[in-house]
């Protein structure tokens, strides 16, 4: 018990630092997400830009793309704090998929309703944020939600890069104090906590948003 | 009736790729004109009518809107030639669309359903909009029903918001597509009627419909369309009674031998 005391604090701030890189990098994520797929809609010739980018992103280890930001970025004299570099990768990793998120959201408002507004003189900005974002954002949310749980999971890789975040802390833990159970338990609950927390927002909010159309 | 044309097609075609779907149409609308679009399923009818809004990009002949070209202001009928999004609304103004599959957006209650094309159409403050909705449902027996979510009603009740909507931005000419075709058996004749009286009122009108009787008994003019192309056109008493081509005795026989024999029939 008193062992546990020892490294509670320690544990309580890579909580911290995991919280606050993962929630940086998704709300990052989520704002270029929402802007590839409305420039995909707004920009013709954009969508090709769009397809490579989440071609590229889909196709290769998140630990790969950590790797080039950290390491290759300051061969052309871009050098960032392992944090840093740990946010822009995550945020350029769920980026991609959070886009693709928004796209299948948008693609699920049946296109009639667009015809319906357009042929009554609703510009096509207006139809994207009237008629397809309310419905497109109640779609996407349980899927969103889903994916900030997945950038918090996939933020322990940047344990690689020194990042003192959960999975680093409970590493050297281990290896200072030579007990296992304890900081590997209290690791999985710790993520377990993040993930669930989420979770559970993002249902509350889904539930709110789809009130209505449940009939 | 030598008043100018509300709506005119001149040789208006539309193929996609090598598959001609409409080809050679013709049609003038005066104001006030019912003009119903019959003929079996594929034979373009309702490309015809989406020719008339530009839902459908034609790319062969013309559609004149009250004296305005829709869609092209050159001769060229390629994607490249198309007018911008700002001009074709423009010329299309007049015009307003009632769904096979309503169409409403299930986020929005009944009446801003109603409301959305007046205020964010048209730029009209809330107020003024609320009111010319409500007046719209009011019109198509809907005005208990304003506040609820179309999830909420039936399939009839939500066609009569779709035309409450059509009818709110008073429109000078209606295009209904197969306004019924989605619709259970009983709940038919409560959307025929709320159209019935939109025609008393003198709406110009130009609908795609499976209805025979119904057609026969609103129209000034019938169209009989098959394989992209106009086979036979008329007003309804004629073409019903006696039609001239083949094709359409043959497509009017199961009408017939179900004895839904046209009023217009019986009353000419």
């Amino acid at each position: 018990m008193q062992e546990l005391m020892s490294y509670l604090p320690e544990f309580a701030n890579a909580l911290l630092v995991t919280l606050g890189v993962s929630l940086a990098a998704a709300f990052i994520g989520l704002t270029l997400g929402f802007a590839l797929n409305a420039a995909r809609i707004a920009i013709p010739g954009f969508a090709l830009i769009y397809s490579l980018y989440v071609w590229l992103i889909r196709g290769t280890p998140f630990l790969a793309q950590l790797a080039v930001i950290y390491f290759g970025l300051p061969v052309i004299g871009l050098r960032l704090e392992a944090v840093e570099a740990s946010i822009l990768s995550l945020a350029l990793y769920s980026g991609a998929y959070f886009a693709e998120l928004f796209r299948s959201a948008w693609a699920s408002v049946p296109h009639g309703q667009v015809e319906a507004a357009r042929v009554h003189g609703i510009s096509r900005v207006r139809v994207f944020w009237h008629v397809q974002a309310p419905q497109a954002m109640a779609f996407a949310l349980p899927l969103l939600g889903n994916q900030v749980i997945l950038t918090i999971k996939e933020s322990a890789v940047t344990s690689i890069i020194t990042v003192p975040e959960l999975t680093m802390t409970a590493g050297r833990i281990v290896s200072t104090t030579f007990s296992y159970v304890m900081p590997y338990a209290l690791l999985v609950l710790s993520y377990w906590l993040l993930t669930s927390s989420v979770a559970a927002i993002a249902r509350a909010l889904g539930q709110r948003m789809t009130r209505h159309l449940r009939g | 009736m030598s008043t100018l044309p509300l709506l005119e097609l001149r040789d208006v075609g539309k193929s996609y790729g090598a598959n001609r779907v409409l080809r050679g149409f013709n049609l003038s609308v005066q104001p006030g004109e019912i003009v119903s679009l019959i003929g079996p399923s594929g034979s373009g009818k309702t490309t015809a009518l989406r020719c008339m809004n530009f839902l459908e990009r034609y790319d062969e002949g013309e559609v004149w809107i009250d004296g305005q070209l829709l869609g092209y202001s050159g001769t060229g009928r390629r994607e490249a030639d198309r007018d911008s999004e700002a001009k074709v609304d423009e010329v299309r103004n007049p015009l307003s669309m009632v769904f096979q599959q309503f169409n409403l957006w299930p986020h929005m209650s009944v009446r801003e359903n109603v409301m959305a094309p007046l205020v964010l159409g048209k730029k009209m403050p809330k107020a003024q909009a609320r009111t010319l909705a409500d007046q719209a449902l009011s019109r198509v027996g809907l005005s208990a029903k304003a506040d609820a979510y179309p999830a909420r009603l039936s399939g009839g009740q939500q066609q009569r918001v779709g035309i409450a909507r059509a009818l709110a931005v008073k429109p000078r000419l209606m295009l209904l597509d197969e306004p019924t075709s989605a619709l259970d058996p009983e709940l038919v004749e409560e959307v025929l009627q709320v159209i019935r009286s939109l025609a008393d009122d003198g709406m110009t009108m130009v609908m795609v419909t499976h209805e025979m009787s119904f057609a026969a008994q609103i129209s000034d003019r019938v169209v009989f369309m098959e394989a992209g192309q106009i086979v036979e056109s008329g007003a309804p008493g004629p073409l019903f009674n006696a039609p001239k081509t083949e094709r359409l005795q043959q497509f009017l026989k199961p009408w017939f031998n179900r004895s839904l024999t046209p009023r217009a029939q019986v009353t000419s």
